[in-house]
């Protein structure tokens, strides 16, 4: 028997295990896709272990992370194209602080464990001043405890899992809180809309989880009873039995917690049977290339809480649906709505400077900011509080319905 | 510094699970596609007691490895009743129960998971990125030495002749069944302990991190170093763990990049980069090694070909090709 | 029940539709190939390419279709054949390979939005007992049902078949016997793909969405699906199929979704085989 010479094993090892590292590190200067054109990286990277040195005269690094490949590559791209927006329409009004946003921005790969080595990067490679994470709440919590450690602010765009803004003091979350959109969406199902018997479909995740939890709550509040209730998985495409057995258990409404791809399965089926009840949907199905272009008609009379709306008088707003339209061929949706002003929030707390802590107090002292997303009134528990906008499809096309600011329901 | 010492962690942990996997799969001849819930059980285990019991995570990882074996156990059970493919497609489907159990089971925290994982500290010392790298490569050292053992024990003969021809190896005496279950055993509580240094490494673990495309993610490392050898198991986490990183200069590309170049090794080295009988390392061995010096010495020299001269009674020649 | 019954059917067809070419491919070749089931998303991509440019459905599915088999031939040719006596866990992670490059392909080429295959099918459609049946539903199940007594025919009654089923059985017989080997091998992996580019076709059509990941659950479950069957024997697929489609239906009608429907599916799967090792309706082709 051949004897395996264990040392040469571990010595061929550490050696091929420093080269491919030697060659991670070479590649570290270049990581913007194709597509970009605006996110150039760091081409002389300084091995600079100082993190209060994160501009290098009139540039400030912003770091963001994104899946572009993956099952998540939808959601990132339109992600990704407001950021690039944002930097665009920061830098031409002056930048953060009379600095200019370089973005730094890397693919996560719907995976956390490169969401931890992106993270990682960001803090001791790339030295951004901050970070706003266009990607999932998987990879966005895995990454968060580091910024926390890193003492780098991050922003969440639009993941909720509330351990995110519970890592720590570094971490905000720009997303509406889930229990705070479930109960948004209960106002709107049964006091708007009148139902009083619930069936509940849902994702099971963790937007899921918390978009019931809150609506359950409220439900319960404003007298209503939930008559079934069903969770789902993601791919899931047969709506039938369910929605069935809702029926049968004499549902008036349907509060419908879907991703794009399951809502338009559900809403086939609904259509099928020719029914007749309430549905009010969430943020998920928020997004234009994969809900609302191809299933407006479907959709039609539904109402859904979201944060971006379409009939907006404000003149923020307006010029970010135009200029998105224009740039990227399709108007922008809840993703981009909320990484965009991820990157305001970004721009408005920099009025005193651009420091890690600078950042942090300028997010928590901010008060009645103005976004694409409505009004921010302020951050509690460094998550986002502002009224829930109620938008409905009419014809297609997706419009203005309300709006729920009832303080007792929209902080957390 | 810190960013090489996260890359090489990951690396590490995959080479643990490789090393692991190879011991059902290289040595065993076990078709074994469900590495990624063994990794997700460890790291559970870790994640729930740490966080809301509060045990230290040193005796977590204990009860990580435990857990783990006992459940390597059930699936080494499961393994007497299925052969081959049909074994494959179990722990195919084993992948998807264990996820569901996951997200269900309300223990484990359901869909949001479990975050907030506290870092390992010894000695009152909090572990950093460093603390990480070494304790992973701590458990890499211990798959190997185990791995190494295995192999050079009358276990790992039985296991090599289990893999070659089952039934002749059970008429010659191995005792077929509980070697099987050891493979397994052994196997899942190496993926258990890679799991509990996963848990903190990453702070939060979620259902969806150990499905089926993690478990085939670690087979491919194994395959595509050197299915059979620990040498190919680490070697195959070491290029495929990092090409991600590696490769972010070709971002978009880089999961076409990873297909194509397991479709390509596997195709031309269907041994693996390094593994036995690949052209790597024939040239090795023509370099390096004493040719045998009789023909009972180069039969010997192969595990398989001594338990098949038991029971077929001939040398076997180099190039035969097993059904 | 009936509404139960009616989804479980259709769902069972497809599921059938799409396992019987990996099934053919496995009873002859003793090969698992992830890979077919990229087939089914390179048909659907293709479909509803051609769709777009103005094609009627049926002549995008069968673009696709040729596109499929395409693919099958060049895998077979320059990946499969030389890698058939390596054991079946080279070539099974080899075609899981090929899966995830060309899935990538697919996003990279076509763009990770999902793609809309708006079609009205003119066949009868209505209620059944309540159930709305879409026209598509009643075509899946027409086209299942004729494909798969095609098979069962072809397979059992034509000199095709029995060359197919010959060179099964023992391939160095088979060539002894002046069968030309590669071209049955040739010809199966062709057919199996054309057969899944037509489930994704119609996949596609159903669920009116084609996307670059529309591939991933379709590829396990198919396993699930063959081994369930008893490798190897088409006609235990089909059966295997609708068992399955027919599980995930009931349970998520009686007990809400309750378990995921790729669990379901599995849990099945190992019940029986813990039970029937060899699997519903194992058959003929024996193992060395």
């Amino acid at each position: 028997m051949k004897r395996t010479s264990t040392a040469r094993v571990t010595a061929v090892a550490a050696a091929a295990l420093l080269g491919i590292a030697g060659l991670a590190g070479c590649s570290s200067g270049s990581s913007t896709t194709g597509s970009s054109d605006q996110g150039q990286s760091a081409g002389s990277v300084s091995a600079s272990n100082s993190s209060s040195e994160n501009s290098s005269g009139g540039t400030i690094k912003i770091g963001f992370f994104s899946p572009q490949s993956g099952s998540e590559a939808s959601d990132g791209k339109s992600a990704l194209d407001a950021a690039q927006l944002a930097v665009k329409d920061i830098n031409a009004a002056g930048g953060l602080d009379g600095k200019k946003i370089q973005l730094v921005q890397y693919d996560d790969g719907s995976d956390p464990k490169q969401a931890v080595s992106i993270a990682t990067k960001l803090t001791t490679q790339d030295n951004v001043a901050a970070v706003v994470s266009g990607s999932y709440s998987d990879q966005t919590l895995a990454a968060a405890s580091i910024f926390q450690r890193a003492g780098v602010p991050m922003l969440a765009a639009y993941a909720v899992n509330p351990g995110i803004p519970g890592t720590g003091d570094e971490i905000f979350q720009i997303a509406t809180s889930g229990p705070v959109e479930g109960k948004a969406g209960a106002q709107a199902l049964i006091k708007d809309l009148g139902a009083k018997k619930i069936a509940i479909i849902s994702i099971d995740n963790d937007f899921g989880t918390a978009l019931v939890q809150g609506f359950t709550e409220q439900a319960a509040k404003l007298g209503a009873t939930i008559v079934s209730t069903n969770k789902n998985q993601f791919g899931e495409k047969d709506f039938g039995p369910v929605i069935d057995k809702a029926v049968a258990a004499g549902a008036d409404g349907f509060y419908m917690v879907e991703y794009a791809a399951e809502g338009q399965q559900f809403l086939t089926a609904f259509r099928q049977r020719n029914l007749t009840q309430k549905i009010v949907g969430t943020e998920g199905i928020d997004s234009t290339q994969q809900f609302i272009e191809p299933n407006g008609k479907l959709a039609d009379g539904m109402v859904f809480t979201t944060v971006l709306n379409r009939d907006s008088t404000d003149p923020t707003t307006q010029a970010f649906i135009k200029d998105f339209t224009s740039a990227y061929g399709h108007a922008p949706d809840m993703v981009g709505a909320t990484t965009y002003d991820s990157f305001k929030v970004l721009q408005a707390a920099s009025k005193n400077g651009t420091t890690a802590d600078n950042l942090k107090a300028g997010i928590t002292d901010l008060a009645n900011f103005q976004g694409v997303t409505g009004t921010v009134e302020k951050f509690v528990n460094r998550i986002s509080v502002h009224p829930v906008e109620l938008q409905v499809f009419k014809d297609g096309a997706v419009h203005h319905y309300g709006t729920v600011d009832d303080p007792d329901i929209i902080n957390p | 510094m810190s960013y090489f010492l996260v890359i090489a962690t990951t690396v590490v942990i995959y080479a643990v699970l490789s090393v692991g996997l190879n011991i059902a799969v290289g040595y065993a001849g076990q078709p074994h596609l469900a590495q990624g819930a063994f990794l997700g059980i460890g790291a559970y285990m870790v994640a729930v007691f740490s966080t809301r019991y509060g045990l230290s995570f040193w005796l977590c990882v204990l009860i990580a490895i435990v857990v783990t074996a006992l459940s390597g156990f059930v699936l080494g059970v499961i393994s007497l009743r299925l052969r081959d493919d049909f074994l494959a497609i179990v722990t195919i489907g084993l992948n998807f129960v264990v996820v569901a159990i996951f997200q269900y089971v309300p223990w484990f925290g359901g869909a949001t998971g479990v975050y907030a994982i506290p870092l390992p500290s010894i000695g009152g010392h909090e572990f950093g990125n460093p603390e990480f790298l070494l304790l992973g490569l701590v458990m890499l050292a211990i798959s190997v030495a185990v791995s190494g053992y295995i192999s050079r024990t009358w276990l790992g003969l039985g296991l090599a002749s289990i893999r070659d021809d089952e039934l002749a190896s059970a008429s010659s005496g191995t005792p077929v069944a509980s070697f099987k279950i050891a493979a397994f055993v052994v196997a899942s509580a190496i993926a258990g302990m890679a799991g509990a240094l996963y848990a903190p490494f990453l702070s939060a673990v979620t259902p969806t991190s150990f499905g089926f495309t993690e478990s085939i993610v670690m087979l491919a490392m194994v395959m595509f170093g050197g299915v059979g050898t620990i040498r190919g198991a680490i070697l195959g986490a070491i290029v495929l763990g990092a090409l991600p990183e590696a490769f972010r200069f070709v971002s978009d590309y880089r999961l076409l990049i990873f297909g194509a170049i397991l479709v390509l090794v596997l195709r031309f080295q269907p041994h693996g980069i390094i593994g036995t009988d690949s052209a790597a390392a024939n040239a090795w061995k023509r370099l390096f090694s004493r040719p045998p010096k009789t023909e009972y010495d180069a039969s010997c020299n192969d595990a398989a070909s001594a338990m098949s001269v038991a029971v077929h009674g001939e040398p076997e020649q180099p190039g035969d090709g097993k059904d | 029940m009936f509404p139960a019954l009616v989804d479980g059917v259709t769902v069972g067809a497809l599921y059938a539709l799409l396992a019987l070419g990996p099934s053919l491919v496995y009873g002859l070749l003793r090969v698992l190939d992830v890979a077919n089931a990229a087939a089914l998303v390179l048909g659907a991509y293709l479909g509803v390419t051609l769709f777009r440019h103005g094609l009627p459905w049926w002549l995008g599915a069968l673009g696709g279709m040729a596109g499929a088999a395409i693919l099958g031939l060049l895998l077979q040719r320059f990946l499969y054949r030389p890698l058939l006596d390596r054991g079946p866990l080279v070539v099974l992670v080899a075609s899981i390979g090929i899966f995830i490059a060309l899935e990538e392909a697919f996003r990279l080429i076509w763009g990770p939005y999902p793609y809309q295959f708006p079609v009205n099918v003119p066949l009868p459609h209505g209620t059944i007992a309540g159930t709305p049946v879409t026209g598509v539903q009643v075509l899946m199940l027409v086209i299942g049902v004729v494909i798969l007594l095609g098979s069962w025919w072809v397979l059992g009654h034509t000199r095709l078949g029995f060359t197919w089923r010959a060179t099964a059985q023992d391939r160095e017989t088979a060539r002894a016997m002046g069968i030309n080997v590669n071209r049955v091998i040739a010809g199966i992996f062709a057919t199996g793909y054309a057969l899944a580019a037509l489930a994704g076709v119609l996949f596609a059509i159903r669920y009116n969405t084609v996307t670059p990941d529309m591939g991933d659950v379709p590829a396990y479950k198919m396993l699930a699906i063959i081994v369930l069957g008893g490798l190897g024997n088409p006609m235990g697929t089909i059966l295997a199929a609708f068992v399955i489609g027919l599980a995930e239906s009931v349970v998520n009608t009686y007990w809400g979704f309750i378990l995921p429907r790729d669990t379901i599916a599995f849990l099945v799967l190992i019940a029986i085989l813990l039970i029937r090792p060899a699997g519903l309706l194992p058959k003929g082709v024996t193992r060395a």
